[in-house]
């Protein structure tokens, strides 16, 4: 589904992603783990079109969004960049609701506006996505009327209804307080029921543990290590892995 | 009573003054502030420029200027009525265009990239996403200044526009007496406490969300 080779990304003299490869099957969960600064949220944000990659390959679900040529990475055109930005979905650490938007309307509005739906299909949609998330009764409320946890919600049927082949989340709990966190948590767990093909940036370690089929650890824009979670979490094989995992023991 | 009607016959023209001046500059201040963040260098220098001299001068001296510039440039005046207009729409325009600016920066760049996420188009981001919040945010800043440009018509008497204060002045001078003025005061008291009513029901209408 998403194969990246090669990815690497400066801000200026700032290194902030180097030689990144990975693969991400069909109806897989990946996790990224790692400290702060390490890069996790700029590859997503490559991935979903937020930022540019310097150098590298990418192919989402059969379409390059962008090939290296050796030296940087070409991108394809803008109009085959917004059909592959539709494939990917993300979901950020601080929602980004619209406020001025009702849910339903935070839900319904891309759906119209890009995929060109009907009123009563978006909210037909809308209204299955909500009952999902258990926030049938609030479609018609505000964003600031929502607790934390809800707006998380709102904000993964948002990218849910658009009907993306991957969803991608960015520290989707870190905002959040730790009730709240297991409100997101079991989301997440139940899409990864369905089958969906996810890829998760979190610092739930027991959750990323329990929930994915592959783990990459970062660190200062490289991949220390990856694996299936019972290596990576119960005997990684570097040293900074370990150092950083044992951290969330005390 | 003759003194009222004279002062309403004034305070239409103040009105004129004052929903001209807002028909051109609450437009006009999209341009400014379109050129004051804009990439293009030149441009915003020009921009930068014209808000620093119309925010750092006087009014005041701006309304002569453009009453009397052109005499010795071109050797005819503006009518001193549309004088006026110019000069308080081009410094209105201004200060809008650094009102809308600070709405626009206030907008949290998550909106942008949720937008883009889902797909929008950069249109549809500006007009349906940022546009609504941005004049919610910026109304407050706004009906302040339009109060303030209810106070300023005063000063195109200066230029001998014949509106409200000018007529209050002349009757003072005329019968020797202060009260024309006062009349004169309560009569802008009332404008702006119309326009403020007004601004306090669009603050109120827009005050569904948070």
């Amino acid at each position: 589904m998403i194969k990246a080779e090669h990815i690497s990304k400066s801000f200026g003299d700032n290194v902030v992603l180097t030689d990144i490869s990975f693969e991400l099957k069909k109806g897989q969960v990946l996790s990224i783990i790692g400290p702060s600064g390490s890069g996790k949220s700029t590859l997503l944000r490559i991935i979903t079109q937020l930022e540019r990659a310097d150098n590298g390959t990418l192919n989402i679900d059969g379409d390059y969004l962008f090939k290296s040529n050796g030296e940087r990475a070409e991108y394809t055109g803008s109009k085959k960049a917004r059909e592959i930005g539709l494939k990917v979905g993300l979901v950020f650490q601080s929602f980004n609701l619209f406020p001025h938007y009702t849910v339903l309307k935070n839900i319904t509005a891309a759906q119209r506006a890009v995929l060109k739906r009907s009123k009563e299909e978006s909210e037909e949609k809308a209204i299955v996505l909500l009952r999902k998330m258990s926030l049938e009764d609030k479609a018609h409320s505000y964003p600031f009327e929502l607790s934390g946890g809800q707006k998380q919600r709102v904000s993964i049927a948002r990218a849910l209804a658009l009907d993306p082949e991957v969803l991608f989340f960015d520290e989707p709990t870190s905002a959040l307080d730790p009730e709240l966190t297991r409100e997101i948590l079991k989301v997440i767990r139940d899409l990864s029921e369905e089958n969906m093909t996810m890829a998760v940036v979190t610092h739930e370690m027991a959750f990323a543990k329990g929930i994915s089929d592959w783990a990459i650890f970062m660190d200062k824009g490289v991949i220390v290590e990856e694996g299936s979670p019972a290596e990576l979490f119960d005997s990684p094989k570097e040293d900074r892995t370990r150092r950083f995992i044992k951290s969330f023991e005390e | 009573m003759q003194l009222l009607l004279q002062l309403l016959k004034g305070t239409g023209v103040t009105l004129e003054v004052f929903s001209l001046t807002l028909i051109f500059s609450l437009p006009l201040g999209f341009v400014v502030c379109a050129g004051r963040m804009t990439r293009i260098l030149p441009i915003r220098w020009i921009v930068d420029l014209y808000i620093q001299i119309m925010r750092g001068t006087p009014l005041l001296l701006q309304l002569l200027f453009f009453y009397f510039a052109p005499f010795y440039i071109f050797g005819a005046s503006l009518p001193r009525f549309w004088a006026a207009i110019l000069a308080f729409t081009l410094n209105y325009s201004a200060y809008f265009a650094e009102i809308y600016r600070s709405g626009m920066q206030a907008i949290e760049v998550g909106q942008y990239e949720a937008s883009k996420v889902l797909g929008f188009t950069k249109a549809y981001t500006f007009f349906h996403i940022v546009l609504p919040q941005v004049i919610k945010n910026i109304i407050p800043a706004i009906g302040n200044e339009v109060i303030t440009l209810v106070k300023d018509t005063a000063l195109a008497s200066t230029i001998g526009v014949i509106e409200l204060f000018r007529i209050a002045q002349t009757a003072s001078s005329r019968e020797f007496s202060t009260i024309p003025i006062f009349v004169a005061g309560v009569f802008y008291f009332i404008m702006n406490y119309v326009v403020s009513k007004i601004f306090d029901v669009v603050e109120k209408r827009m005050a569904y969300y948070r």
